[in-house]
């Protein structure tokens, strides 16, 4: 894969893990009134997810479900 | 008229070609949905006439309809088993439709399908649909198992699910904003340097003279495109392969 390739794979992986937590917490707030609680919890919560789903794209960490060790082929 | 000739975002826009407006909905027929229709259009008929002729000594059109079928049946036996052969024609046809898409794009003054995030997240919400409704018909509640990694101490359970929960909706956006922005990204600056070929040339001979360098540029960037348009398609399906695999087997 092209080093853009792979900048635009990461990249995108990190902004839809914070896109949703930030997307969550917005709505529970919305509907709960709770803010900001529920954006500042699921914010951080979203940047966890984010970091997981990097982590997990470049092989580094288990996928879905099957915890443990990471896939064998990983760490290029 | 002239400033569109530079203008980088001017490609992406949508014009109606046959207005629709039903009860204050805008349903027009834009050019985004005419190169829709051509991609579709493009695809079906590469593989028909690929395969009205079949031999066993393959034409090149039919070896190269071979080709794409070895090609996904690999990925998808590679990555969700034997089973995974009842998802086919999904992951084929997306994987068609977006190659075309992309392809079609890098002609000039053809609209790039694949360059708006509506239509990839269209996409991506299509896969990530049937991964969750096969998940559940298939596996009930036992489904939800993905989202539980083995060996978890219970105290750190409610926030490992969180995260994961939150990690499998953020799929469809990572999968759609891949796409989009990897064609928007290319188009924009394959624009800007032929824009730059265009405007350095109004300054005279030493302006045609430095024209040639992003004139060169933009070759090169061409052939990048078109390299970027097959790897994308094919992200999109291997992504899609592995999305499906969760679906057929969570928590192996």
């Amino acid at each position: 894969m092209t080093g853009v390739g792979t900048a635009f794979k990461v990249s995108s992986e990190f902004i839809a893990g914070i896109a949703v937590g930030v997307g969550i917490g917005w709505v529970i707030d919305r509907w709960a009134g709770t803010s900001p609680w529920g954006l500042i919890v699921f914010l951080m919560l979203g940047f966890g997810a984010a970091v997981l789903n990097v982590l997990r794209s470049v092989g580094r960490v288990a996928e879905f479900g099957q915890g443990g060790k990471p896939p064998p082929d990983s760490g290029q | 008229m002239a400033a569109d000739k530079v203008d980088p975002i001017h490609q992406f826009q949508l014009h109606p070609i046959i207005p629709i407006h039903i009860g204050g909905l805008d349903l027009s027929f834009t050019n985004s949905g005419l190169f829709m229709a051509v991609v579709v259009i493009v695809a079906s008929a590469f593989l028909y006439f690929a395969t009205s002729n079949r031999a066993l000594i393959p034409s090149r059109l039919q070896s190269l309809a071979e080709m794409a079928y070895e090609f996904i049946a690999k990925m998808l036996r590679d990555s969700a088993g034997t089973q995974g052969m009842k998802f086919f024609p999904l992951v084929f046809s997306l994987f068609m439709f977006v190659l075309v898409a992309n392809l079609l794009g890098l002609f000039p003054y053809f609209f790039t399908v694949t360059s708006h995030i509506i239509v990839t997240f269209a996409l991506a919400i299509l896969v990530i649909g049937t991964v969750i409704v096969y998940g559940f018909m298939k596996h009930g509640f036992k489904f939800l198992k993905l989202f539980v990694p083995h060996g978890i101490p219970m105290v750190l359970l409610p926030l490992v699910v969180a995260i994961e929960i939150i990690s499998f909706l953020s799929r469809p956006i990572s999968l759609s904003v891949r796409l989009f922005a990897n064609m928007l990204a290319g188009h924009i600056t394959l624009k800007v340097f032929s824009g730059f070929v265009v405007s350095l040339s109004a300054f005279g001979f030493v302006g045609v003279a430095g024209a040639v360098l992003p004139l060169a540029m933009a070759v090169a960037l061409t052939a990048l495109e078109f390299l970027v348009a097959f790897l994308q398609a094919y992200v999109f399906a291997v992504l899609t392969c592995m999305y499906l695999n969760d679906a057929l087997h969570p928590g192996h």
